[in-house]
């Protein structure tokens, strides 16, 4: 909300600078997002008279005019408008005037013939949008007056956040008595003389009625006769315009400006549109409709409050005006209301029906019953002055249901143990009552107090608390770093071996990614994965189709970055994630979420080095991260083929840990590949951690090295083509004894030098003892039953 | 005799300068010195010269000895830096070649900042928690004192699951969870995803916020603010001023936003802090009484203070990084700076 200087010192004398209110204001809890300073750079505008006007003699759509600006000589003006006529009095810049943007105003010719000034409409001073003529301006303002005077142009606006607790700064008012609760300044809220005339009773003219009083707890109107809707004068319309508030006429101007004096919000009916001139407060029916004021036809239902005349809907209650009785050029007669509605209820209807509005929103923060009558009157008077109207006798004034007036106790000590600080006793209970709040009981430990019928907000001790923290200042209130007493059970303990677990991975060479967590079906099935119906959590209100549903899957992040990274020319990857993946689950209110991690591997296998050619990333890369990985787990792998549509067939493998299948990876399909726009071979794997992390470790057990060195003996092998080396490494354990202590497999060999049938395999085989150094007496037998099993069960022979 | 040894000396001496080579000075000292050599054999010949001689010949042959032997020694030295320097010549690495590097993995910069968040805080005994980033709307909103229609919900633009499923728009709920199973004292920190529908320049509709709870007999405002002042000045250091500001959420009550110093200008005012000097960090409070009724802690027993923080906002600050979106953009060129 746009708060003006000059209309806050209406309310609450103070001495304190723009920056220093800004910061006073802000540290009370209204926090200043901008200040702007308004009409400092106008200079050298004054108002003038028009005393005569002649046509242009070269320009069909000039005139020549001359203009006292108090100076003696008139000045000789050229000007391109036509809705000012002589006598008229304008706002005129003369030789060497400023206008707003640093618009320098000198003579020039134009067309031929000298202009000594300009005179100005209202955009050219920056204080509205009507740059349709001059700015007329009262018949009885001086000639010369400046007009950054005469208009209160300089002024500062404060853009001020209003808090949704808060409805009662939503308006000048409310923020100079914020203003004067903290400075203990008085709030001068002036007397209104509101003169009525005799002539008819509002109640003779119109009525009105509300069907539930819990949706309307009062209801005020005025009747106002033979108005003159016309212009509003220039400094109503400057103050419009510098809270952010475009003129209308001046009828729908007054009701603005006094929403943004009191933050009560009114609305003007034209009363001759009223069927029967009745106003009924309702429920909308269910097939209802009404036209408002931003020429939507909307449909109305039981959840949406009305103001309806006698046949139909005039108004969304609280929300906006209907097109029907809107107050235009030819209205005569006005109904001007006044009313506070149900905030939850304003709410609601402001959401079903997508209409956000300066009412709606003050409303829904909770409206002042007792301000909802004195902004009524506030209006009256102001229309009477400018509106030329009648004020009839009599408020049509429904209140059924008077709030009863909340108390609240607060405790002295109470707030300094919450605070952590001494405000003494009498200090908490000024403050308080500075603030509008009566005291009710008062003892030398505690108060009561009457909260008044702008402070909906609170409701209890704490509510008070805050406040006498507010006004004592948060800043008083010495820091402390806390005491805390340290509990037995730690409360999250995977959050430590998930956070190991990235530190080892990044130590692998992988950098990690954080893709958002939303997914989509399309996205999820193009990477070989079940993304139909029923297998992803979905959002009712995605932002995008692209986030329609939470991802079940790290892979198609990874593939998404990748392809991005792929794309930006940075072909050598190796990425990861860790992150939730989430499940429907039946029969239970929210998804199942697991941790997931991710790892992807494109381009080289190594950075590239001058001294040695590049190699590839291939299966048995992501294979060794994936067993790396496991390692680091204490688990043994083992692998089992899979055939999933995210892999390339023959190129994938379920990981498994003991019986437990732990994730999967592999080379990425071609068509997944296609499908992420990926040019490249790609390398995949994907853990479930949860399973991971819920496999039981005990701590590893010392086994002691043998004092002997080792015996090595290699064995080269003639297997067939298809035999897994799996199966050989097996037989050469299963016979190796006591004494074999590793099998390292170091080369397969396919080629001409043996059957295209056949393959070769080489094998290390460590043998050693605790007793003594080992010979090749000592592993020979060994050595002929591995052998002779191999052959024997595999088929293989020495080479 | 006496001459022999003189000219063995001398000839020694002279060959000794003269060998160019490690292997020919070795040759230098097998001839004089080794088990054949010549001062060798004088030496061991000392017994056949005759007993009034042999005393004044030994010392003359052993002082010649030693002499050769230093001058052996002091020329292996020179002729030894001498190849060092000529194998260095010839075998010089070039330093600004690159070296063999292994592929080096980065940690997400939220993940850093993350870590770095919640290790100040458990160094001061907070613990971490977690909690489901798919919630319930009553301990999203409802238990957090912001009930259905409440203005402040409007604050969060929501993703719905279905009826009262939401993802979670902050990690408040998480204060919930934890207060429902476990009695005070309570101190947590909990960072974690949250969403909201939001995504412009500014917003992404997903990010991390890290949330704390206090909960003790006795703790207060001055806590809080000593607490998150800590960590203000552990995580930006020590010169940042800090404030603390009234502001609203429903389950606080004081709340309060904290400001830091602005981290470009120092609180000049610059660009990044709209010339105000000061940057919004974070938002907190004492815990709302109906929050600890939810909870079923006694009010009258127990209070406590809580904070909410935005990581993606804390990272951008620290790192002078101008989009939100380059946390979730993965482009490696960014990943690989932090």
């Amino acid at each position: 909300m746009r708060v003006s200087l000059n209309w806050l010192r209406e309310f609450v004398d103070f001495d304190l600078s723009p920056e220093q209110l800004a910061d006073h204001l802000t540290m009370l809890g209204l926090e200043i997002e901008s200040v702007e300073r308004l009409g400092q750079d106008i200079k050298n505008v004054r108002v003038g008279q028009i005393r005569s006007i002649e046509p242009h003699p070269n320009a069909d759509k000039l005139t020549v005019c001359q203009t006292d600006v108090g100076d003696g000589q008139p000045l000789q003006i050229i000007c391109g408008a036509a809705n000012m006529k002589v006598g008229d009095k304008v706002p005129t810049a003369v030789d060497g005037a400023v206008l707003p943007g640093g618009f320098k105003i000198g003579r020039r010719k134009m067309r031929g013939v000298e202009s000594q000034g300009m005179m100005c409409s209202e955009t050219e001073l920056g204080i509205g949008e009507d740059a349709g003529g001059l700015l007329i301006l009262p018949e009885d303002v001086s000639i010369g007056t400046d007009i950054v005077s005469l208009l209160e142009l300089d002024d500062v606006v404060f853009e001020i956040e209003v808090t949704p607790n808060r409805g009662d700064w939503a308006g000048v008012i409310g923020v100079a008595r914020e203003l004067s609760a903290s400075l203990g300044e008085e709030l001068e809220l002036p007397d209104i003389h509101l003169i009525t005339s005799e002539r008819q009773q509002a109640a003779d003219v119109s009525s009105v009625t509300i069907d539930d009083g819990e949706l309307c707890p009062r209801y005020a109107g005025r009747i106002l006769v033979e108005a003159e809707v016309g212009e509003s004068p220039a400094w109503m319309k400057a103050r419009l315009h510098a809270a952010g508030v475009r003129a209308i006429n001046n009828v729908v101007d007054i009701t603005n400006y006094v929403l943004i004096e009191t933050g009560h919000p009114l609305h003007a009916f034209d009363l001759d549109t009223l069927a029967e001139k009745r106003i009924i407060v309702r429920r909308a029916e269910d097939g209802e409709s009404i036209r408002t004021l931003d020429g939507v036809q909307r449909k109305l239902d039981r959840d949406v409050l009305i103001i309806a005349d006698a046949k139909q809907p005039i108004a969304v209650a609280g929300i906006m005006g209907g097109e029907n009785t809107e107050v235009g050029e030819n209205t005569r007669n006005i109904f001007l209301e006044s009313a506070v509605f149900n905030p939850r209820f304003i709410r609601h209807g402001s959401r079903s029906l997508g209409l956000i509005t300066e009412a709606s929103q003050r409303f829904q923060r909770g409206a002042d019953p007792a301000m909802a009558r004195y902004a009524l009157d506030t209006a009256a008077a102001l229309m009477r002055e400018y509106a030329d109207t009648d004020v009839l006798e009599g408020v049509l004034d429904e209140y059924p249901h008077p709030e009863r007036p909340r108390q609240v106790t607060l405790r002295y000590l109470r707030t300094n143990e919450v605070l952590g600080d001494e405000v003494p006793p009498h200090r908490q209970s000024k403050f308080i009552q500075n603030l509008g709040f009566e005291t009710v009981e008062e003892t030398s430990t505690a108060s009561t107090f009457r909260v008044p019928t702008w402070r909906h907000d609170v409701k209890e001790e704490a509510d008070l608390i805050e406040e006498v923290a507010r006004l004592h200042g948060y800043g008083a209130i010495e820091p402390e770093i806390p005491k805390i007493a340290r509990r037995g059970e730690d409360l999250a303990p995977e959050e430590m071996r998930l956070r190991r677990l990235r530190e080892f991975v990044v130590g692998l060479g992988y950098t990690e990614c954080i893709t958002l967590a939303f997914g989509n079906p399309e996205d999820t099935q193009a990477a070989g994965l079940n993304g139909g119906a029923g297998e992803m959590v979905t959002l009712m209100n995605p932002l995008s189709e692209k986030h329609s549903a939470m991802r079940t899957s790290l892979l198609p992040g990874l593939l998404r970055t990748c392809a991005h990274n792929l794309n930006h020319g940075v072909d050598d990857q190796a990425l990861f994630e860790m992150g939730p993946v989430y499940f429907p689950r039946d029969n239970q209110t929210l998804p199942s979420q697991h941790s997931h991690l991710g790892l992807l591997l494109t381009g080289r296998r190594r950075p590239p080095h001058w001294s040695e050619d590049d190699a590839d990333t291939d299966f048995y890369d992501m294979k060794g991260y994936v067993e790396a990985i496991l390692e680091y787990f204490g688990l043994q792998s083992t692998f089992r083929e899979t055939r999933q549509p995210t892999f390339l067939s023959g190129q994938a493998a379920e990981i498994l840990a003991g019986d437990k299948s732990v994730g999967s990876f592999g080379q990425v399909a071609p068509g997944a590949s296609r499908a992420y726009e990926i040019d490249a071979d790609v390398f995949v794997a994907e853990f479930d951690l949860d399973v991971l992390l819920a496999i039981p470790q005990s701590p590893p057990q010392y086994r002691p090295s043998p004092p002997y060195p080792p015996y090595l003996r290699d064995m080269a092998i003639l297997v067939p083509r298809g035999l897994p080396a799996g199966d050989v490494i097996s037989v050469v354990w299963e016979n190796g004894g006591e004494l074999l202590k590793d099998v390292q497999l170091f080369d397969v060999y396919t080629g001409d030098r043996i059957p295209a049938d056949k393959k070769s395999l080489a094998l290390n085989l460590v043998f050693q003892s605790h007793e003594k150094t080992l010979s090749s007496n000592d592993t020979q037998a060994v050595w002929d039953r591995i052998v002779a099993q191999l052959q024997e069960r595999l088929g293989a022979a020495l080479r | 005799m006496k001459e022999r040894l003189e000219t063995i000396r001398q000839q020694a001496l002279e060959e000794i300068a003269h060998s160019a080579e490690s292997e020919a000075l070795e040759q230098t000292r097998v001839k004089y010195l080794g088990r054949k050599g010549e001062l060798t054999q004088i030496l061991r010949g000392l017994s056949q010269v005759a007993p009034e001689e042999r005393k004044a010949m030994g010392q003359a042959a052993n002082e010649i000895k030693e002499a050769v032997a230093t001058a052996l020694e002091k020329r292996k030295k020179d002729l030894e830096a001498k190849e060092l320097e000529e194998h260095a010549s010839r075998n010089r690495a070039d330093l600004t070649l690159p070296g063999r590097r292994p592929r080096l993995g980065h940690k997400h910069l939220i993940s850093q900042v993350i870590e770095e968040i919640v290790d100040i805080f458990s160094g001061m005994g907070f613990q971490t928690a977690t909690g489901p980033d798919i919630e319930t709307e009553y301990y999203n909103f409802e238990s957090m004192n912001t009930p259905e229609d409440h203005p402040a919900r409007d604050l969060h633009d929501t993703f719905f699951v279905k009826d009262g499923v939401v993802l979670r728009t902050h990690t408040s709920p998480v204060q919930m969870r934890v207060m429902e199973s476990a009695a005070p004292p309570v101190a947590v920190v909990v960072p974690g995803r949250t969403f909201r529908v939001d995504n412009d320049a500014s917003h992404s509709p997903m990010f991390f916020q890290i949330e704390g709870l206090l909960v003790d007999k006795g703790v207060n405002f001055a806590e809080l603010k000593g607490a998150l002042m800590h960590f203000v000045h552990s995580f930006f250091g020590k010169g940042i001023a800090v404030r603390f500001r009234p502001h609203y959420f429903p389950f606080t009550e004081p709340s309060a936003e904290m400001d830091i110093s602005c981290t470009v200008c120092g609180g000049q005012g610059c660009r990044l802090c709209k010339h105000q000097g000061w940057l919004e960090i974070l938002g907190c409070g004492m815990v709302h009484p109906q929050v600890f009724r939810y909870a079923g802690y006694d009010v009258e027993d127990v209070t406590g203070f809580a904070f909410g923080m935005g990581v993606d906002r804390i990272a951008l600050l620290k790192h002078s990084i101008d989009s939100i979106h380059h946390l979730y953009e993965n482009d490696l060129r960014f990943l690989e700076q932090f």
